[in-house]
């Protein structure tokens, strides 16, 4: 007993002394400081193994440019003195290229990615005005923003409107903290330039009780919702809007809506539900085709194969897709060893790229991290996602005089210093 | 024969109220004083930066939940929250043109008077109704924060804060905020180790074990409960300020939500309830375990060929790490600062342990 605890000690010891710098190696190495087990769980799974597999599959052709793609993955559970840890951590490891995945902890590492001038991925969380790449030069929320998405969703009623959306009633349902406060600026601008009825229905955390909203919503009865909600939140709306008679095909939902969610609902109850999404979902894109036939085939898959199927799957592999391929542009162009500086440029040289079809084309340059903010809206048949509009980016003037003056407000904040 | 007791002699008041009247204490102040001023020297910046700084600053914290919870016996659910009203006025105070030492008081300040004000209300009811009433603080400030634009910083509810300037010297460098937070809390330290034997200590500690009897003998109950939290409050509110100056660099909600308030009473139970050594236990240990656990499961895991898929490897530490909390005080339940104290009672006496008994 007594040599078990020492050499369990020795252990806790030696990994300690496990994090001290190693010399950058030659291969190509990308840190996800994930919340694997508190609040982003929903996630997080899914895009760590289509990352890992993704990896796999460039892997087995030889790598990015010749270079090994390696993928490390740690646990952060959602707080930020753990993620600024691994950020810490990994750095000094070498690695240049980060991904939260959780908005506080995107907060909590970008001040100190910024000062480093090291590359950070966050995609649909973090700071939507990191967009702006004349401010955030090292940070890369390629995607599409809230305000761009609650654009897409007006812009896309408007089509199904005729062209108008005068005397239009549209009810933005959120769950009260600022993931779900984001869009409320971009939508009031909106209504004012569009002319369009606004209802703004909050309901509290958790969004396990959103009776009195739905109170309210039909009281007012409007020609269309938009829902920024996270996963079971959808669900719990599904059955309100059942309660209230409410026709489930007026409710469009921000991309976090997943196979899950359709599942708990009912596939035949979801029926005409609609959600904006900035990637194609289901597993026959070639891509997810491309993974099933060389990894899993050959039982190298990196987690449970029906996983594969989820939307958010799909999320993960347009995220690394677009990754690795910023990192191959940048070995192509500047060569190797990669620098932050080497992989920006790399990055910022992705033209229309859809990685084949997987999701909506992105352009990235030195003013526009976001990459475009496509999203289209599709809608659920009671057996797949039919999508209703192409490739969107509605208002885009509007969605970059919002960004613009948060992110004067940081770069100002930062002169001040 | 560690902790020689021979040879000290009570002659004068001076030497009976010294704070570490045993020659081994003080030679073990002294060196941990020394290793801790000499850090930078021999520590790697990963472990300065990403371990000693945030622990040494939550050591403060909880040195003040300890105040009001070990010493005044009085619950407080709601103490990230008064932390993080002194860092938003630090920070608010600093971008408004406040030199950085003034906004940190002020800040402390800021907190100590919502604290105040919120105990007035709160203190008219006891035990398990002061915590919830308590909670209902955090809450309120939750609310607050991400509805007021002018506090939060806009939809994105993030404030930069700007860099520490000392005396007009900016204070950059891991080394120069480590030392800010290791100043801060040997300054909440010294403070904590002579209120214990003040007036105001021991009132505190007569409210903590029968308030009615304390009012008996003529302690006024509710104005030391006041003094308690007051003083807890500005405790809180630098100790958040110094935070997210020298750690964060910006200030967000979700860094003083209500699961920090959790996590800075565990901090204070797991310690020891009224130990100022167990502070210092209790906030590594909750700290800084969840991350040493993740690595050694991960380390064990790569050593004996175990492949475990990523999401067991994220919740085995979880689950460990809840194992080990229990087991602390299933063993003390006084915390860890009792255990210190027990190793510490029976070398004091060994190898005659006959003696104490």
């Amino acid at each position: 007993m007594k040599l078990k605890l020492a050499s369990l000690t020795s252990g806790l010891a030696l990994s300690l002394m496990s994090m001290l710098p190693a010399n950058a190696a030659d291969p190509v190495r990308f840190a996800m400081c994930l919340d694997l087990s508190k609040v982003y769980t929903f996630i997080t799974p899914q895009i760590a193994q289509s990352a890992r597999d993704y990896a796999e599959l460039v892997n087995q052709k030889g790598g990015i440019e010749g270079h090994p793609v390696e993928i490390i993955v740690q646990d952060h559970g959602n707080e930020p003195q753990r993620g600024i840890e691994c950020y810490e951590k990994l750095k000094r490891e070498g690695v240049m290229v980060f991904d939260t995945l959780s908005t506080p902890v995107s907060r909590a590492v970008l001040p100190r990615i910024m000062k480093d001038g090291n590359i950070l991925i966050q995609s649909l969380v973090g700071r939507g005005d990191a967009i702006d790449g004349t401010v955030f030069k090292w940070v890369f929320p390629i995607g599409p923003t809230y305000w761009g998405q609650a654009a897409n969703d007006v812009e896309y009623i408007k089509q199904k409107s005729g062209g108008s959306l005068k005397g239009k009633k549209i009810t933005f349902l959120y769950i009260d903290y600022p993931f779900g406060q984001e869009p409320i600026g971009i939508l009031k601008t909106l209504a004012e330039k569009e002319g369009f009825d606004l209802q703004l229905v909050p309901y509290p955390l958790p969004g396990n009780d959103q009776a009195s909203a739905w109170t309210q919503i039909r009281r007012n009865n409007p020609d269309w919702i938009i829902s920024w909600s996270l996963s079971n939140m959808h669900v719990i709306a599904s059955r309100e809007m059942t309660r209230n008679g409410i026709p489930i095909s007026k409710y469009i939902a921000v991309n976090w809506f997943n196979e899950v969610d359709i599942k708990n609902i009912g596939a035949d109850a979801a029926k005409g539900l609609k959600r904006g999404t900035n990637v194609a979902g289901g597993s026959n894109q070639p891509l997810v085709q491309e993974i099933l036939k060389e990894v899993y085939d050959k039982g190298k898959g990196n987690g449970d194969r029906k996983f594969t199927e989820d939307v958010y799957y799909n999320t993960g592999l347009a995220i690394y897709s677009i990754v690795f391929e910023g990192a191959r542009l940048a070995i192509k162009k500047d060569g190797w060893p990669l620098t932050p500086e080497k992989l920006k440029n790399g990055f910022e040289s992705l033209k229309n790229y859809d990685a084949n079809g997987l999701m909506a084309p992105i352009t990235v340059t030195p003013e526009d991290h976001g990459g475009g903010g496509k999203t289209r809206i599709e809608e659920w048949d009671g057996t797949k996602w039919v999508p209703q509009t192409d490739w969107i980016a509605g208002f885009p003037d509007e969605v970059w005089s919002v960004v613009k003056q948060q992110s004067a407000d940081y770069a100002k904040s930062e002169a001040n210093k | 024969m560690f902790f020689r007791q021979a040879g000290i002699f009570h002659i004068n008041y001076a030497a009976d109220r010294a704070l570490f009247p045993i020659p081994a204490d003080r030679w073990m102040v002294g060196t941990l004083l020394a290793l801790a001023a000499t850090a930078p020297l021999f520590m790697n910046t990963l472990y300065l930066s990403s371990y000693m700084l945030p622990w040494l600053v939550w050591t403060a914290g909880a040195l003040g939940l300890n105040l009001v919870l070990g010493w005044a016996g009085q619950f407080h659910l709601g103490y990230a929250a008064v932390m993080g009203i002194g860092a938003y006025a630090a920070v608010h105070g600093v971008r408004h043109g406040i030199p950085w030492e003034i906004a940190v008081i002020l800040g402390g300040l800021t907190a100590s008077v919502i604290g105040i004000g919120f105990a007035f209300a709160a203190l008219r009811v006891k035990g398990l109704y002061l915590a919830l009433s308590t909670l209902a603080l955090q809450f309120v400030m939750d609310w607050t924060i991400s509805h007021v634009p002018a506090i939060s910083g806009g939809t994105q509810a993030t404030l930069q804060a700007p860099d520490i300037r000392l005396l007009g010297w900016p204070v950059t460098s891991d080394a120069g905020l480590y030392y800010v937070a290791l100043v801060w809390c040997l300054l909440v330290t010294t403070f904590m180790l002579n209120l214990r034997r003040t007036a105001l200590g021991r009132a505190l500690v007569a409210v903590r074990e029968k308030d009615y009897a304390a009012a008996v003998i003529g302690v006024n109950s509710f104005y030391y409960k006041l003094v308690a939290f007051a003083t807890s409050s500005f405790i809180a509110g630098v100790t958040g300020a110094i935070l997210v100056n020298t750690f964060y660099h910006a200030v967000t909600p979700e860094q003083f939500s209500v699961d920090v308030s959790i996590q800075a009473l565990a901090m204070v139970i797991v310690g020891g309830l009224g130990s100022i050594i167990g502070s210092y236990f209790g906030a590594g240990f909750i700290l800084l375990m969840p991350g040493a656990m993740n690595t050694f499961i991960s380390w064990a895991a790569a050593q004996f060929g175990l492949s475990l898929g990523i999401e067991t490897l994220a919740h085995l530490p979880q689950a460990l790490y809840g194992a080990l909390i229990i087991g602390f005080l299933l063993v003390e339940p006084l915390g860890l600062g009792k255990i210190y104290n027990n190793v510490r009672d029976y070398l004091l006496v060994w190898p005659f342990g006959y003696v104490k008994k």
